[in-house]
């Protein structure tokens, strides 16, 4: 009849170019009909060299190109690259420029999360509630842009401290810009546990067992979403963490809809940490206003970005530049798990698998 | 000889052919309009659907070095013509009565498959494993709504045929024409469970969220369409939008025909009719869900449509 003769299984790429995808990943993927038999992990299309340019600029020019590895961890690099550079030259970062500091990872981090989730639905096909987050999300880019004067790179940190101040103007306009998310975000919590669009596309699919991420060792939302009760902001306090009231959220289900779950919570939480900072926000001076050299040594300093824990290694010698910058990147640990994750998939799933662990490829192949 | 020629003109002109696409794009230019403000965003021009085709016109059309050429070029036009002919067979009361020739009921629904499996064939012979995913979605799709279609419209014929003392009409002057001396089946307690039927087959049809799954593009790139390009993907344009007010048309010729006589208002009800099928039928369906999986959809159909469309048959051969 046909002269097509379509075999049993045959093969699929998903990218390196994919409209699901917002970033060059290359999966080979052999299907059975619907359904993943094998799947081929690829990456290494975004290379840029960035581990070399640090070595060929000064301590404090790697601040601005730390800000550039990534968009949406913007802040957690040069955050973890100054405290390493801090460690080494044993700078004590004035006391308000600590909570400066949470206060612009944690800004960060709600609309990290938030970009996330949404991604998750119009993956889903739900348009509307896409945008209708995507707008959610706009009232704290407004609040970055407001603050920091720019969405995305927002500029706030330097060895010593941070770049930017906050009067009592903007503290006001920074707690009605939350009210305002965080009843949204509750919102949104409410049409997560109950829509059934969302539940069924969801619910069970891409799960990641204890046991499996115990062994990829992932870490962030993807780990707390498998019942790994991880967090560095609580394992190793820094910035302002020890002083807050930090609630770590974990789930058991590992499943795309656990992640997205963990990052509402998250949201929330990141709220309440904001308003505890803008209140008890200490007097002083925002950074050492000043430059020193940083001596010879090396340090290790780490941090919880949106999507998990990033590692900072730092060495230097009498140079203005730094001799070896080094970052593990939480993309890095969390993308193993995807094969994981991906194992007996559906088609359908699997850009909604590949999004639910929030991959940052210009992190991880930098 | 005049016969052909009016068939030929309905074809062509009305109320297939230039009206229909016509009509066609249009609807589409409002559905984007509408959907779009009720996103909260700008939308683009009422227009936009005759622009697309317009330019999509004047470009070229790539053909993959693994398709069939020349099932690859000319399936597609087989879909448009086929959907030409089904817009001719649509009645519209007091306005357009189909040739007696041509206005069955079964050759509309042979008619009406004849789309889907454009775009099976097309994306086979486009050579893409896309393609290929979007082929099986697609007939997965088909094998779950086309059962409950034909459920829905033996029911119909039975209803009107032993309403006229026989048997069963397929011819779709008839079935108008009882309606409008007995009532729309809309109101007829008995044909419930065939309208609720009826709702959950044409999204399934004209490929609307929440079953617009083998064109998903988060999942499989537009799936059949991924590798088509200038007119031919304009004929796949003008296809679905033949397709959406043939199978609208449909809906309301079998269970809604009611209309005053004359043929201004009659036409202006029918726009209607249309207009509000197509914004709480479409639009808002489209924006209100995510989409299914293949697999949830299937089991979706034969449940529910399959169930009303077998209690529809068997509740208007008992009653």
């Amino acid at each position: 009849m046909s002269t097509h003769n379509v075999p049993e299984t045959f093969s699929i790429p998903v990218g390196p170019l994919h409209v699901a995808l917002e970033e060059p990943m290359y999966f080979k993927i052999d299907v059975q009909g619907e359904t993943v038999s094998h799947i081929d992990i690829n990456a290494g299309h975004a290379h840029r060299g960035i581990e070399y340019l640090t070595t060929k600029r000064s301590m404090y020019q790697n601040v601005v190109l730390t800000e550039r590895i990534c968009s949406l961890c913007s802040n957690s690099h040069p955050q973890t690259f100054a405290m390493a550079a801090e460690k080494i030259a044993g700078i004590e970062v004035p006391e308000r420029g600590i909570y400066l500091r949470t206060v612009a990872d944690e800004m960060k981090r709600v609309t990290s999360h938030l970009f996330n989730v949404a991604l998750l639905v119009h993956l889903v096909g739900y348009e509307t509630y896409f945008m209708h987050m995507m707008q959610v999300r706009e009232i704290g880019q407004d609040m970055l842009e407001s603050i920091f004067g720019n969405r995305q790179d927002i500029g706030a940190m330097c060895i010593g401290g941070v770049r930017y101040d906050l009067d009592d103007k903007s503290i006001a306009y920074i707690k009605g810009a939350l009210d305002k998310i965080e009843t949204e975000t509750k919102d949104i919590i409410k049409t997560f546990k109950t829509n059934g669009s969302i539940l069924r596309r969801t619910k069970g699919v891409g799960v990641l067992t204890h046991a499996d991420a115990i062994t990829c060792g992932v870490v962030g939302p993807v780990a707390r979403a498998s019942g790994v009760d991880y967090d560095v902001r609580r394992e190793a306090p820094y910035a302002a963490y020890d002083r807050l009231p930090l609630v770590v959220h974990s789930l058991t289900d590992g499943d795309v809809w656990s992640r997205a779950m963990v990052r509402l919570e998250e949201i929330l939480t990141s709220i309440d940490l904001l308003r505890v900072c803008l209140r008890d926000l200490p007097g002083g001076p925002v950074n050492i206003n000043d430059r020193p050299d940083i001596p010879p040594g090396q340090a290790v300093t780490r941090s919880e970005a949106p999507r998990g824990e990033v590692i900072y290694y730092l060495r230097t010698n009498d140079t203005p530049q730094p001799e070896r910058v080094k970052w593990r990147v939480p993309t890095f640990m969390n993308w193993d798990s995807l094969r994981f994750m991906l194992q007996d998939a559906k088609v359908a799933d699997i850009a909604m698998i590949v999004n639910s662990i929030d991959p940052c490829l210009s992190c991880t192949e930098r | 000889m005049s016969n052909q020629i009016a068939i030929l003109l309905a074809v062509l002109l009305f109320p297939g052919g230039v009206f229909a696409l016509a009509f066609g794009l249009a609807m589409k230019g409002v559905d984007r309009r509408v959907a779009a403000r009720l996103q909260s965003r700008v939308g683009p021009p009422l227009l936009q659907p005759f622009f697309d085709i317009i330019k999509l016109g004047f470009k070229r059309t790539m053909v993959p070095a693994a398709a069939n050429e020349t099932v690859f070029l000319y399936t597609p036009l087989v879909g448009v013509v086929a959907m030409l002919v089904a817009a001719a067979l649509v009645p519209i009361t007091s306005v357009y009565a189909p040739d007696a020739a041509i206005g069955n009921l079964l050759v509309l629904l042979y008619l009406l498959m004849i789309p889907g499996i454009v775009l099976m064939i097309a994306g086979s012979a486009s050579g893409s494993p896309y393609g290929a995913i979007g082929f099986s979605r697609e007939m997965a799709l088909m094998i779950a709504y086309e059962g409950p279609l034909v459920l829905i419209a033996a029911a119909v014929a039975i209803r009107t045929g032993m309403g006229m003392g026989g048997w069963a009409t397929f011819s779709l002057n008839d079935i108008v024409a009882y309606q409008q001396a007995h009532g729309s089946f809309l109101f007829d307690p008995v044909m419930w469970p065939a309208v609720a039927a009826f709702c959950f087959f044409y999204p399934a049809n004209v490929g609307i969220v929440p079953f617009d799954i083998p064109e998903a593009e988060t999942e499989v790139l537009e799936g059949p369409l991924l590798e088509y390009s200038g007119p031919v993907l304009a004929l796949f344009k003008i296809m679905s939008a033949l397709k959406k007010v043939v199978v609208l048309g449909l809906g309301i010729a079998l269970f809604f025909p009611a209309a005053p006589a004359g043929i201004v208002g009659g036409f202006l009800v029918w726009l209607v009719k249309m207009a509000v099928m197509m914004l709480v039928g479409i639009t808002a369906v489209r924006l209100s869900m995510g989409r299914m999986r293949i697999d949830q959809a299937f089991v979706f159909f034969l449940k529910w449509p399959l169930l009303l469309a077998v209690a529809s048959l068997a509740v208007v051969v008992v009653v």
